[in-house]
């Protein structure tokens, strides 16, 4: 097979996506512009699959409302899904300088509903409806993005029960998991004209765990104020039905005058050009980051003094494996590569830029597992070897994320996280240095940074949005994440000892918070759906780390103060996903 | 879409589907036809619509079945199922969806127990459009629409069995559910052995369809699979460890590893599992992937690995290997993987395996058990 990948030309990033970095690229065969998203599988452990469905909803789309896909291939371990190339950016990007007016949403709305009407006609829910998953094109085009949970219809009355989506745009009856079907999109839909009229969703500021309480409980949000058009507002209305049954198709909205009366997509360049404004007049220069092949960061469990298998027929010779290239390939294409920007990607001396953190990933649906065993329960963070990064939204945080089943780890962070490494000994694996400590304190010690420490880090680091502050945090996790790697028994003792001493001290052990271990059963939602009190409850039983024979009793992860509920309520609701449940949302 | 649906109404099943009938044969004889294919596709979206309805007016069960009758009358499927690679995009997932709903439909007096009406007429009358589908893995336009209908009509075991005993060529016509023999060895040219080039050679779309609907075949009749599995075993597992585990895609290969555990450990399966890790080939070959340089590479070969240290009845070739490689294995395996310290499950079987390694004796023990004649004889090229 020809080796795909060389009919582009990869170009800068253009951000990091729910799963994978996508890159501008250009199509060598006929010049044109296109946006290539790059999966690494190796750090994705059962999901295969869900990305091929994920590419076989897209691949069955053509609609000028809906991104189109190009094609999807391999390229090693990664997989390269090449799609149309929007400039606009995003809705959620061009809400930076402001909110829409009233006639910008209007035909946003509009393009979305076409978008919306032709996808419902095709058996296909997108279930993930929201500014940032609408592009636009340089000329103010409306596209559907991101079919990363959609799911494709046998039969056009057919419901699902999947819980997925981003908490503030789901509909209600998604969140009762009590059978949704094409409705759902239309409820997200009026979120999203919300969002971009006021620049965020209705209940932004309250946690996403809350608001998967409250959008079923509360009246549905209306739009208030005379400042908005009734017929607006009617609109907002209409959308946010919370009967599913009363709530008007796509169809049926494209007729109604608040869509009928908008203008045209061009309009809409008016929003790119503000957004291009206000970059400049930040004096933002876009640090671009130009695409050259990642560095292997797999490791060989090899040593040194250690041949391969041995058998019985005459072992082929060893092929001479030039140490280098394993750690240092870059892609062919570029061969030509612009020296000063590969010196500019080694970052060698530069301090790493703070680590983005994921706003809005999406749920996904609980994929079946190779057996029924223990390794379901653990899932949450399963390491594929690849090293986590540090800065991908692990918990559910107190960001407005969305829930997915698997973080789809963009090899670019740890890239961008470990420059040192790659400048100082490419041909080192992080690996290969801790080889020799296998004890059990090194054990515990990995485990501690896994668990606790780079965890914390980050759900600090999230809440963090001072540039200074969020910088000093990072060179921290970086800090942490070299220690394990060097020596994870190291990292073990001062976590064990930083306990040691705070416990020790009679004002800073009353101070934390209490550490009762919990059974060894996580805890599980037993949701009073009418309990008010559920989220001091939570609050008050403080979270505990899977017990671990030896492990430290408390770790910093639970000094942060006030990030106990969220760990907490992340956790179980983690869990009823994993273990798919669905039926005790009912009854609100 | 009323517009559509009034038309639809108005003219009968049976005109729609002779009309298609005539088109196809249009587009078949001329390459490029586009006034036909437009034509077409105007005549399958209104069978979609006859199928499925719409979403304000539910499909009428009399309407659908003639228009099942006039399909089977006029042997449309067939048609249909060697030229949708010659269709436009839309006409390609319209005669997806009709295919899969006709394939499905029962009259309302129809017993829920027994198999569609279509599905039986297939697998005795017309088996060559099941074959037909399979070969849509030959396109990559219609390698998707063709493996979803596949997949719709693998749930039953007539199809699956059909789809594994099969050995026409094309032209010729295709192997009737009565003259299926089971124990009769495969020649390994038949349409399912195609299966495996199709994962491995065809682009990645292509490949990924291709073997989900492989994987269907093997592991939803357990029956059908265990007894086909016992006769032709030797082919089967050659073309498995030759082509899709050494396959150079990445995806080819860890899916397949992985299916390769699926089916050693399912139970129905228990003589295949026995047989195949008697293999010192095989026991090679896991082994060489524990060190293959990509960790989830060496996480689905550790699976398949177990099964051999596991098994209390080794056979001399592979004790006669755990042995040779015993220092190597325990200085190996305590680190290989290390770092999935959450994966309890994996971390036991660990301690488990180096548990079994110390314990192996000096020398290799034959415990007489019957050996198979040439365990190895296709696997050979492995080593």
């Amino acid at each position: 097979m020809d080796d795909m990948s060389s009919h582009y030309q990869v170009m800068e990033e253009l951000g990091s996506g729910s799963f994978g970095v996508v890159y501008k690229a250009i199509d060598k065969t006929d010049g044109e512009i296109v946006a290539i998203k790059h999966i690494d599988l190796e750090s994705s452990e059962d999901d295969i699959q869900e990305i091929q469905q994920e590419i076989s909803v897209l691949a069955t789309c053509a609609s000028p409302y809906v991104t189109q896909y190009k094609a999807s291939f391999l390229k090693g371990h990664k997989l390269w899904i090449v799609m149309e190339f929007l400039g606009g950016g995003s809705c959620l990007d061009l809400l930076k300088p402001g909110c829409f007016n009233e006639a910008h949403v209007a035909i946003v709305c509009r393009e979305l509903l076409l978008g919306l009407d032709y996808l419902h006609s095709e058996g296909k829910i997108h279930r993930d409806v929201k500014a940032a998953n609408v592009l636009l094109s340089q000329t103010g085009k409306v596209k559907l993005a991101d079919f990363g949970v959609a799911a494709q219809l046998v039969n056009i009355k057919s419901q699902r029960n999947t819980f997925v989506g981003t908490p503030f745009w789901m509909a209600p009856e998604v969140i009762q998991q009590a059978g949704y079907d094409f409705k759902a999109d239309i409820w997200s839909l009026g979120i999203t004209a919300i969002e971009m009229i006021n620049g965020e969703p209705p209940h932004a500021s309250t946690h996403p765990m809350k608001v998967l309480f409250l959008i079923p409980k509360n009246p549905a949000p209306r739009l208030e104020g005379n400042e908005y058009s009734n017929t607006f507002k009617d609109f907002i209305a209409q959308c946010l039905t919370k009967d599913p049954d009363l709530r008007p198709s796509a169809k049926e909205l494209l007729r109604h005058k608040f869509v009928r009366n908008a203008g045209k997509p061009e309009a809409l360049q008016e929003l790119i050009h503000r957004k291009q404004d206000w970059d400049g007049g930040r004096g933002e220069t876009k640090d671009v980051k130009y695409y050259a092949e990642s560095l292997n960061t797999m490791t060989r469990p090899e040593d040194l003094d250690d041949d391969d298998w041995v058998f019985d027929t005459v072992k082929p010779p060893p092929i001479f494996r030039p140490k280098g290239t394993d750690w240092m390939t870059f892609d062919e294409e570029e061969n030509a590569p612009d020296p000063a920007q590969m010196l500019e990607d080694m970052h060698i001396s530069a301090p790493p830029p703070p680590p983005k953190h994921q706003a809005n990933s999406t749920v996904r649906r609980v994929p079946t597992d190779r057996s029924p065993s223990v390794r379901r329960a653990n899932t949450k963070r399963r390491s594929s070897g690849v090293k986590q990064p540090l800065g991908l939204d692990l918990s559910y945080g107190n960001s407005p994320s969305t829930v997915r089943q698997f973080r789809r780890v963009s090899d670019k962070v740890p890239t961008d996280l470990n420059p040192a490494k790659h400048g100082f000994d490419e041909n080192q694996s992080p690996k290969t240095v801790s080889t020799d400590s296998s004890s059990k304190e090194a054990q515990i010690g990995r485990r501690a940074y896994s668990k606790a420490v780079g965890m914390s880090c980050q759900e600090v680091l999230s809440t963090t949005g001072d540039g200074d502050k969020r910088e000093a945090i990072s060179r921290l996790a970086e800090a942490w994440s070299d220690l394990e790697m060097v020596d994870p028994e190291g990292l073990y003792h001062i976590v064990r000892i930083m306990n040691e001493k705070l416990q020790a001290d009679s004002r800073l052990s009353t101070l934390l918070p209490s550490t009762q271990p919990d059974s060894p059963s996580r805890p599980r939602l037993v949701l009073a759906q009418n309990n008010p009190h559920l989220k001091s409850h939570r609050r008050r039983q403080s979270y505990v780390p899977e017990p671990q024979p030896q492990s430290p009793p408390s770790v910093p992860a639970q000094a942060a103060p006030g990030m106990e509920h969220t760990k907490q309520l992340s956790d179980v609701l983690y869990q009823r996903w994993s273990e798919g449940l669905r039926n005790r949302w009912g009854g609100f | 879409m009323a517009f559509f649906f009034n038309r639809g109404r108005s003219r009968q099943p049976a005109d729609i589907v002779r009309t298609t009938k005539e088109l196809l044969l249009r587009i078949h004889d001329s390459q490029n036809a586009p006034k036909a294919e437009e034509e077409l596709a105007k005549q399958l979206s209104q069978m979609k619509v006859i199928v499925q309805g719409t979403p304000e007016v539910p499909p009428s069960v009399d309407q659908v079945h003639a228009l099942v009758q006039a399909t089977i009358q006029e042997d449309l499927l067939f048609d249909l199922s060697r030229s949708i690679h010659l269709l436009p995009f839309e006409a390609r997932k319209d005669t997806q969806t009709v295919f899969s709903h006709i394939l499905r439909f029962r009259p309302n007096s129809y017993a829920a127990e027994k198999d569609p009406p279509v599905i039986s007429y297939l697998v005795h009358h017309r088996p060559e459009i099941i074959v037909e589908l399979c070969r849509g893995y030959m396109q990559s336009q219609s390698a998707m629409p063709c493996g979803v209908i596949l997949r719709e009509a693998l749930k039953f075991d007539v199809i699956t069995a059909i789809v594994l005993y099969d050995q026409s060529s094309e032209g010729e016509s295709a192997i009737r559910l009565s003259d299926v023999k089971p124990n009769q060895r495969q020649r390994g040219d038949g349409v399912f052995w195609r299966f495996f080039d199709w994962i491995d050679k065809s682009c990645f779309e292509v490949s990924a369809d291709a073997y989900t609907t492989f994987r269907d075949i093997l592991t939803r009749h357990k029956s059908l699979m265990t007894s086909y599995l016992a006769t032709n075993f030797e082919l089967f597992f050659a073309r498995f460890n030759n082509i899709l585990i050494h396959s150079d895609s990445y995806v080819t290969k860890r899916q397949s590893i992985k299916l390769l555990g699926e089916i050693l450990l399912d139970r129905a399966n228990y003589n295949v599992m026995m047989a195949y890790v008697e293999s010192g080939d095989n026991l090679k070959l896991c082994m060489k992937l524990l060190r293959d340089d990509r960790k989830m590479v060496q996480y689905e070969g550790f699976h398949v690995f177990k099964v051999f240290v596991a098994n209390p009845n080794k056979s001399v070739a592979v004790q006669r290997i755990l042995i040779n490689n015993r220092d190597r294995l325990l200085r190996f395996l305590p680190k290989f993987l290390d770092d999935r310290t959450d994966d309890d499950q994996f971390m036991d079987e660990k301690s488990f395996l180096v548990r079994q390694i110390e314990l192996l004796p000096k020398e290799p023990v034959d415990r007489a058990r019957p050996t198979r004649d040439s365990p190895s004889a296709h696997t050979a090229a492995v080593a």
